[in-house]
């Protein structure tokens, strides 16, 4: 127990001394905080906490951990990497680390990092190895490598060149690094392949074939050359077009350039360009300073040879020829340059008023051109003189626009519609008297030629067709088309290449046509004015003459067909009205055209709306009765005919004589000699018929006829009783084969359209034959009958 | 109740194994010894957190205990008187421990200056008997009561710092 308490007043005693012990004086972690702030607040203190905030760390001891950090890290090291192991404010570190750059002279601060010599110096033993390991180095690939800015590792290893590197730096590229014995290598290839070159090579593309440094080569070529070892040079720079070109090369291209343009006497551009000449113009201007050279577009010339197309175009001027250039020129010169060196020379010689040239090379003189036109004067003359006697009235009409301007358009169109129309007309009349066959045209034609004019109408019918058609073309009359120009001129003018002529014809086709035009009015007006009022007295006879026979025949025929009956009679009279009146009317127009210089060189060519174009500009007086007699031409009766021909006949001043018994003898022996001549020639059955019955009805009724071949069975009828009885038997034989034949002939031919059976076909030709053989045998005996019985007539007669 | 801080030096007492009051003549010092045990680590973690906050002493017997205590508010010291006797028993009844000087200044107290615990910390003791102890009293019982009371009478100007009590004498 005693001890119990003994314990307790021990325990009570420590309880005391508890109690009264100094109580620990402490200072709370913010007050901690708090205080140092103030301190370094107050600048009493410089420490540094710590990025989690456990830690105050003096700035002399950021500076030691960064010199350890920098020595453990290898001698570089990152300040963002620093910051993290020293775990303090970045700018602190980057503070610290700067100052230690600053103050450190094997310290650099290169891109946010840290980095000492010994690093440096360990990296430029790494290259030297990869260097001479590879012989070539390129900063570049440094920087990649090493993650350093190139200019500071340049520096840093410049600097090292020769103790810690065996090697050197391009010059003139100094992104490269060479060993002396790379660049050794190099050269050496380099002047062997350099001096093997004999012609321009891209220094690119021997970069691209044997793998050379490019910076290297250049410099090395470039020493190479100044030094004289390469016989060459370098164009285009340290491009990629820079090219090579030995001297052996340049030499050879000289010499070539030169002693063509001493034989030929030009230069080809694009033969400089083959060669490898890049700009041509400039090389031969630098080449041949001395020389006047005249450059053209493609090529450039020498004087010799301006000098011989000066002596040739001066030549042909003077000698009033022509001269083609091109032969003199080489043939490689286009034609525009030889154009430019045509002119050029023309220049020179100052003959450009009196030369000209054609068809890009010929050079012909002015005198020459008027030669050539002086070769057309007589044939314009000529031709002039055709046109006028041939065609007038359209002369006219065409003067007629030319100088008489009041003439409105309109009109003129008109009239050219006209002219077109009657164009057409007569050229569809003009086919039908060519057409022969069994039609009744034909034979009409025939019989009109037996009145010795129907030669003449078919001539002139030739002659007028194509002239009008040509002068349709044209509106002025042309003298001639180019075509007939260039042969005229290929006649004349010797050896003239053909391009050279038509283009020299289509220079004078103009001037031609304005002299033609001169020449035609001339001789228009001459032809007019004397020689046709002298030809007029002579020739107011002849058609006195002529006018009244046609008008007795014309009696005679209407007393023939007075044996017919009326619709006969009528056929008849209208065929006569169409021929021979129609005839007689031209005869009687155009003399009283000729008065207005009209007239036609053949009355009979004259159709219905020449006719009526005439007569519009006929005088009132002789207007009337004339348009009666044109218009009456349309009729029935030939009586009407007969009676506004006697009274046109005095309006014109002509005589017309009725013919006497004798006169009118003759004239039936005239025309019944014309038509038998005519049927001996024939073998034609239809018109052996037609002049056969004619000639018969002649004989027995002693008057004339014309009718036309529609006729002829009626014309056999009104034989019928005149004639003996076999002679009549024979002749209708004849006619029904003539028509069996005219029959089968229409047949045919729409079979053969048809294609019709073979069979049918083969029965026809058997019968078209058997008719052909009868009418061949009859012909003879026909004929006989005609030309014995006239004969007996003629004897009659 | 106590704060956090409180409760957790609380929790490192070391807590009382003996069941006996003062008239225990047998166990009485057994318990004792713990209380003492109890009271000097109590003393020691206050030291050492820096917030020591009363004396005690108990007469021979260790039935009846006198001391200071004091409460520091606004960086001023204020102090008071602490008595308290040991209950017949204890420790099933806690004892009535007394500010004599904040008699009749506050409410929550009884006469005489026993502050008044009831509340809150009677079932707590009644709970943990025998377990806790003096030390627990001290740091469960009158230091919440005071941190609780004397900001609220300085407010009201019941209690008034000695210097200022001697400032106003002098005035």
């Amino acid at each position: 127990m005693a001890a119990d308490w003994e314990e307790i007043r021990r325990l009570a005693a420590d309880f005391q001394r508890a109690q009264f012990a100094d109580t620990v004086q402490r200072l709370s972690e913010r007050n901690c905080i708090e205080i140092i702030a103030k301190l370094v607040q107050d600048k009493k203190l410089d420490v540094v906490h710590t990025l989690d905030g456990k830690e105050y760390i003096t700035p002399a001891q950021i500076s030691r951990e960064i010199r350890d950090e920098l020595y453990v890290h290898g001698g570089r090291i990152n300040i963002v990497d620093l910051q993290q192991i020293l775990n303090v404010d970045w700018v602190h570190v980057e503070n610290r680390a700067s100052d230690i750059a600053k103050s450190d002279k094997g310290v650099q601060l290169v891109l946010g990092q840290l980095i000492n010599d010994t690093y440096l110096d360990r990296l430029a033993e790494e290259v030297n190895d990869k260097l001479q390991e590879a012989g070539l180095i390129s900063i570049a690939e440094l920087c990649k490598i090493y993650d350093l800015p190139g200019d500071f590792l340049s520096e840093e290893l410049t600097k090292r060149f020769g103790k810690l590197i065996r090697g050197e730096m391009d010059q003139y590229n100094r992104g490269v690094i060479f060993t002396p014995a790379f660049v050794a290598r190099h050269k050496a290839r380099i002047r062997g392949l350099f001096s093997a070159i004999t012609r321009p090579t891209p220094v690119s593309s021997m970069i691209g074939t044997f793998g050379f440094q490019e910076h290297l080569l250049y410099s090395v070529l470039e020493e190479l050359v100044n030094t004289g070892r390469l016989k060459g040079s370098v164009v285009g720079g340290r491009q990629d077009k820079a090219v090579y070109i030995p001297d052996i090369y340049a030499k050879t291209q000289n010499a070539w350039v030169d002693s063509f343009l001493q034989q030929n006497g030009y230069l080809e551009f694009d033969a400089l360009v083959r060669l490898g000449i890049p700009d041509p113009s400039s090389y031969i201007k630098k080449r041949f300073k001395s020389n006047k050279l005249l450059f053209l577009r493609a090529a450039c010339v020498g004087q010799a040879l301006v000098d011989q197309v000066e002596a040739s175009v001066e030549e042909a001027v003077n000698s009033a020829t022509w001269t083609d250039i091109q032969p003199i020129l080489p043939s490689c010169l286009s034609l525009e340059d030889i154009g430019m060196l045509i002119s050029q020379a023309m220049r020179n010689t100052n003959v450009q008023s009196s030369a000209r040239v054609l068809g890009d090379t010929v050079v012909v003189s002015e005198k020459f051109l008027s030669n050539c036109l002086s070769l057309f004067d007589e044939a314009m003359q000529q031709k002039a003189q055709k046109e006028v006697k041939n065609n007038p009235v359209f002369l006219i009409t065409e003067d007629d626009l030319k100088q008489a301007s009041m003439l409105t358009e309109s009109s003129a169109t008109s009239k050219k519609e006209k002219r077109e129309a009657e164009r057409r007309k007569k050229a569809t009349e003009g086919s039908g008297s060519v057409k022969s066959g069994g039609g009744g045209n034909a034979r009409e034609i025939r019989i009109r030629k037996t009145k010795k004019k129907g030669r003449k109408d078919e001539d002139s019918d030739e002659e007028t067709g194509p002239s009008q058609q040509n002068r349709s073309k044209q509106t002025a009359a042309p003298f001639m088309a180019q075509e007939e120009i260039v042969a005229v001129l290929e006649e004349r003018v010797s050896d003239c290449p053909e391009e050279i002529l038509s283009e020299l014809a289509e220079h004078l086709v103009r001037p031609l046509n304005n002299a033609y035009q001169e020449v035609l009015r001339t001789v228009f007006m001459s032809s007019t004015s004397s020689p046709s009022r002298a030809n007029k007295k002579k020739s107011m006879k002849d058609l006195q003459e002529e006018i009244s026979s046609l008008y007795n025949n014309i009696r005679l025929f209407e007393k023939g067909c007075k044996f017919f009956s009326d619709d006969t009679q009528v056929h008849i009279a209208k065929h006569i009205l169409k021929t021979l009146c129609s005839d007689v009317t031209n005869i009687l127009v155009n003399f009283l055209a000729a008065d207005l210089m009209m007239s036609v060189e053949n009355p009979s060519t004259i159709t219905n709306e020449v006719r009526v174009k005439i007569l519009g500009k006929l005088s009132e007086e002789t207007k009337g009765p004339l348009m009666k007699l044109h218009n009456c031409l349309n009729g029935k009766t030939i009586e009407d005919f007969l009676t506004n021909i006697e009274i046109c006949a005095e309006v014109c001043g002509f005589m017309l004589k009725k013919a006497d018994k004798k006169k009118e003898r003759q004239a039936l022996f005239v025309h019944r000699q014309a038509l038998s001549e005519q049927l001996k020639e024939t073998e034609d059955p239809a018109l052996v018929l037609h002049l056969a019955s004619v000639l018969l009805f002649q004989g027995s009724t002693h008057s004339m006829l014309h009718a036309p071949g529609r006729c002829v069975p009626q014309i056999i009828g009104t034989l019928t009783g005149r004639i003996p009885a076999e002679q009549q038997q024979l002749l209708c034989a004849y006619q029904s084969l003539v028509v069996k034949q005219l029959v089968s002939q229409s047949q045919s031919r729409k079979q053969q359209q048809e294609e019709a059976a073979g069979e049918g076909e083969a029965e026809q030709d058997d019968e078209a034959r058997s008719v052909r053989t009868q009418l061949t045998a009859l012909t003879p005996q026909v004929k006989d009958l005609i030309l014995s019985q006239k004969k007996t007539s003629v004897t009659e007669d | 109740m106590a704060d956090e801080a409180t409760r957790r030096a609380v929790s490192q007492l070391p807590l009382l194994k003996t069941h006996a009051g003062p008239r225990d003549r047998a166990l009485w010092p057994q318990r004792l010894k713990e209380e003492y045990q109890s009271l000097i680590r109590a003393v020691e973690q206050n030291k050492a957190a820096d917030s020591d906050w009363f004396r005690l002493e108990s007469n021979a017997d260790g039935t009846r205990w006198t001391g200071t205590c004091w409460f520091i508010h606004e960086l001023l010291r204020y102090e008071f008187r602490v008595e308290f006797d040991i209950p017949v028993t204890y420790p099933d009844t806690a004892p009535e421990v007394a500010v004599p000087e904040l008699d009749g200044k506050t409410a929550k107290m009884f006469r005489g200056g026993k502050i008044c615990l009831t509340d809150h910390f009677a079932p707590l003791w009644a709970r943990n008997a025998p377990r806790f102890g003096l030390a627990h009293l001290m740091a469960l019982g009158l230091g919440p009561w005071l941190a609780v009371e004397i900001p609220d009478l300085i407010s009201k100007g019941l209690v008034v710092h000695r210097e200022r009590q001697g400032d106003a004498a002098a005035e």
